[in-house]
């Protein structure tokens, strides 16, 4: 990752001369220098396409890009009974959304490369551009990722048009902002920024447009990236911002007050500020009656905990702290570990890594070869090493137990993290004990409270300690008590948020 | 006034965790063999020595909220250089530095005694002091935020020990506790007196005040906090005192960690091995507490940065530890410090709340002549 940030600082600075001077090209007026100026600076692609209409209108678009059906019925007709006129005419008498005039060659380029048809009169050295760009998108389809039983089972797709007017959709308010910007110096990917106007805290807003005007990168593929790029320290294993591609989801994190970001050509959303907890929950919650809400969430917390610390807890306990366990469950454990040979920290250590090779295996492979990996890595690798004598019984279940409790996160990026944080663990607890898990309990938790997500503290509600808003973090109230607007999202710069509070729900009230 | 605290909002915390501030500042490692030095002198009268002690520290904590209210917004450091002038008041914060210095000392010492004696025989005392300022310098260099977030943590994650203790009274004999009232008012007092190794802590009060957010309801939750430790410690006597005789308790060191270890859960034994473990936690609060007032002190005299202050601080302090080795050292050590806690916590507040309230007069009075 480091040196891709660096390979594209340099493709930065090098190009960035260019284009300076690349910049103010005026527009040909004569037909045959305005074309050979085109192909020059586009390095005339195949599927550049030049028509000319007549003796004066030329036609320039690149193919797929746009929609033929409307070039055919609407911009060809329109342009054959328009002889000899002027861009400025031209552009009145068409019948399409969206017609603009250019003047910069260099602008124009870029519009016809979004999807735009150029038309050139010859004479002029302006351009008359119609968008009427057409993409190729997947279809919506239900999330793969975040699945849930109960809930809308509509995901984003890869299309940023089609994403903002699925959220627009669940959210029919005027008050919601939309700001576009375009970052990445060799794929100019556009990017929305969207806020609930009077809902979303200004100091956030303001925090994320500063930090996408400073981004200085020469591509954006994807909004995993970028949320790399903005985080507060991108230096912890921890995300501080949430990927989504649930557009409710999305829209349920806007109306509580956070910014989101949607990226073009990505189909993951991206949510900020947000909090560690809130990365256990699930929309789903929500939607449950809320003493099953609560319940499975109290379940996804402790699963957390098992995960981390189970397997540790084991090899630090037979390592070092056999009189720990009682007098009847000793005689199974050291019956099981007789005939292993390892410590238990190699014998954590190599279980963990079969889970861990399983699990990317999975991954990796296509879905049809998938359940065999079930059934190698379960089945045979399992019983094998147990009848073998590498491990004990009593291990596969633990390390078992520790997988599964990690799977329970409903976050893959944070499932992620709680599955390697495991691993220095196992290290600390088979050379010290029960210190070493401590020590790195503590270095975890002084971890955990130093991080924040834009500016926010990372563990709120838990600490800072906001009563109110823990009814929706670790449980979930019935939804009378929760407020709508947690105290993070709506904390104003100064120390008048009370007001604000107030002033903000009489406008959610109103809209 | 010069001394005067320049703070943004941002660095400030809110009152109520303050409370948290105070429980995690008194309980470290006395409470684990406290009941030993009280019994000694007050024997199974030993609880009421505790409120006695409690009621004394209610006292001084309303001395100590009446200074600091006088200047406001300033922290001891600042009310000592504007009573006693420029070279005696950073002489007087220096040497506070010292004792606060120490008292981080005492901590780390004594827990990593308690880990070499129970859990880890073998373990080097270097390595345990080693690994405990890692976490010092990790979490003091994340600010005064990080560190309250600690003592709140501390106080929430450990709340459970004192459920254990409950497991104990299967063994009581309440019959210890009678008769009530028989020792003399002396022997009471003497036990109250012997307290202050366990008691001190929250005069770190004294410097966290200018970075209370709500000052006027600060004072409220550190009440609270000795209220809530009060109990703790009470509880904490009244199981010991029903569980040991008095000739046992004069032989147990830890008492707490020995009702501990007779626990027996259908999955664990020897529970006081993970609350030795865990009690990393508890001390660890404690620490950061004591340097980070240590830091506040020495700014006063020359402005360092935080990040080098406690590289300088925890190296001091790791090579001064290396000779302190053994149980009768660290015992020495223990009674020394208490005995300089007491004059510094329970005497000290009160002359400085008679210099402070003369000096607010003696103005008041040269101004309207």
């Amino acid at each position: 990752m480091f040196g891709m940030k660096k390979i594209r600082k340099i493709n930065k600075s090098n190009d960035s001369s260019a284009k300076t001077e690349a910049k103010h090209i005026k527009i040909p007026s004569s037909k045959v220098e305005f074309i050979e100026k085109l192909k020059e600076i586009t390095h005339s692609p195949a599927d550049l396409m030049i028509k000319e209409i007549s003796d004066t209108i030329t036609i320039i678009y690149v193919d797929f890009l746009i929609d033929v059906n409307t070039l055919n019925e609407q911009i060809l007709p329109t342009l054959e009974k328009t002889d000899c006129a002027t861009p400025r005419i031209i552009k009145e008498s068409l019948l399409v959304a969206e017609v603009d005039l250019g003047s910069e060659l260099n602008k124009c380029v870029l519009e016809m490369l979004i999807g735009a048809v150029l038309i050139h009169v010859e004479g002029n050295s302006e351009l008359v551009i119609a968008k009427i760009s057409a993409y190729q998108t997947r279809s919506l389809t239900t999330p793969e990722n975040e699945s849930q039983v109960i809930g809308s089972q509509i995901g984003f797709n890869e299309s940023l048009a089609t994403n903002i007017s699925l959220i627009r959709r669940y959210i029919t308010n005027p008050n919601l902002s939309n700001e576009k910007y375009v970052i990445g110096k060799e794929t100019n990917t556009s990017l929305s920024v969207l806020y609930i106007k009077g809902i979303a805290s200004e100091e956030y807003v303001n925090t994320v447009r500063q930090r996408i005007i400073d981004l200085d990168v020469s591509d954006i593929l994807d909004s995993a990236i970028l949320t790399e790029l903005i985080d507060d320290n991108s230096l912890t294993i921890f995300p501080q911002m949430l990927l989504t591609e649930r557009p409710d989801r999305f829209c349920d994190g806007l109306l509580s007050g956070k910014v989101g970001i949607v990226v073009n050509g990505s189909s993951m959303a991206i949510l900020c500020p947000y909090t560690f907890f809130e990365f256990f929950q699930s929309r789903e919650d929500q939607n449950l009656r809320w003493p099953i809400a609560t319940f499975l969430r109290l379940l996804r917390f402790s699963a957390i905990l098992i995960s981390i610390f189970f397997t540790p807890i084991y090899v630090a306990t037979l390592t070092f702290h056999y009189e720990v366990i009682p007098q009847p469950l000793l005689v199974p454990l050291s019956e099981s570990r007789a005939i292993v040979p390892f410590p238990p920290i190699i014998e954590a250590l190599f279980l963990e890594l079969i889970i861990e090779l399983l699990r990317e295996a999975g991954a990796r492979l296509p879905t049809k070869v998938g359940q065999t990996i079930g059934i190698v890595g379960g089945i045979v690798l399992g019983t094998a090493a147990v009848q073998a004598g590498i491990t004990s019984n009593i291990l596969i279940i633990i390390i078992a137990l520790c997988a599964l409790s990690a799977f329970t996160t409903p976050n893959y990026v944070m499932g992620n993290v709680i599955r390697i944080l495991r691993f220095p663990i196992i290290f600390l607890a088979g050379f010290w004990g029960f210190y070493g898990i401590m020590f790195a309990f503590c270095l975890l938790i002084i971890h955990l409270l130093r991080q924040s997500s834009l500016g926010a503290p990372y563990l709120q509600p838990f600490y800072p300690p906001r009563w109110k808003d823990m009814a929706d973090s670790v449980i979930r109230l019935p939804l009378p008590f929760i407020n709508r607007q947690p105290i993070l999202t709506s904390r104003k710069v100064n120390d008048k948020a009370s007001n604000n509070n107030s002033s903000n729900e009489e406008k959610m009230k109103q809209s | 006034m010069k001394s005067l605290l320049q703070i943004s909002n941002d660095q400030k915390f809110n009152a109520p965790l303050l409370f948290f501030v105070v429980v995690t500042s008194q309980i470290a490692v006395g409470i684990q063999g406290f009941q030993r030095l009280i019994v000694k002198d007050a024997t199974h009268d030993a609880w009421i020595s505790i409120l006695l002690s409690f009621l004394f520290s209610h006292f001084i904590v309303y001395v100590m909220f009446k200074t600091l209210e006088i200047y406001s917004t300033n922290d001891l450091f600042g009310i000592q250089l504007d009573l006693f002038g420029k070279y005696l008041g950073h002489l007087i914060n220096f040497s506070y530095v010292i004792y606060v210095s120490f008292a981080f000392f005492v901590v780390l010492k004594n827990y990593t005694e308690i880990i070499t004696t129970w859990v880890f025989p073998n373990l080097s005392q270097v390595f345990i002091s080693g690994t405990l300022l890692i976490l010092v310098i990790y979490s003091f260099t994340g600010g005064l935020r990080v560190i309250i977030g600690v003592c709140f943590i501390s106080v929430v994650s450990t709340i459970w020990m004192l459920l254990l203790l409950l497991f104990p009274l299967e063994y009581a004999h309440y019959n210890h506790l009678l008769p009530v009232l028989s020792n003399d008012l002396v022997s009471i007092l003497k036990g109250a007196y012997s307290m202050t190794f366990t008691i001190v802590g929250f005069e770190v009060v004294n410097i966290l005040y200018p970075f209370v957010k709500d000052k006027n309801k600060a004072q409220k939750y550190v009440h609270f906090g000795l209220f809530f430790t009060c109990f703790v410690y009470v509880f904490v006597m009244i199981v010991t005192i029903v569980y040991f005789s008095n000739e046992q308790l004069e032989k147990t060191i830890w008492a707490l960690l020995t009702l501990f270890s007779i626990i027996k859960l259908p999955f664990i034994e020897r529970i006081e091995i993970i609350v030795i473990c865990f009690w990393l936690i508890i001390i660890l609060p404690n620490l950061c507490l004591f340097s980070w007032s240590a830091y506040r002190g020495i700014v006063r005299i020359k402005n360092i940065k935080g990040t080098t202050f406690i590289w300088i601080f925890t190296i001091l302090i790791f090579f001064v530890s290396l000779p302190v080795q053994s149980r009768h050292d660290i015992n020495r050590i223990n009674n020394i410090f208490s005995k300089i806690a007491f004059y510094v916590v329970f005497i000290y507040p009160l002359f400085l709340y008679i210099m402070a309230s003369t000096k607010k007069i003696l103005k008041k009075w040269v101004k309207s002549s």
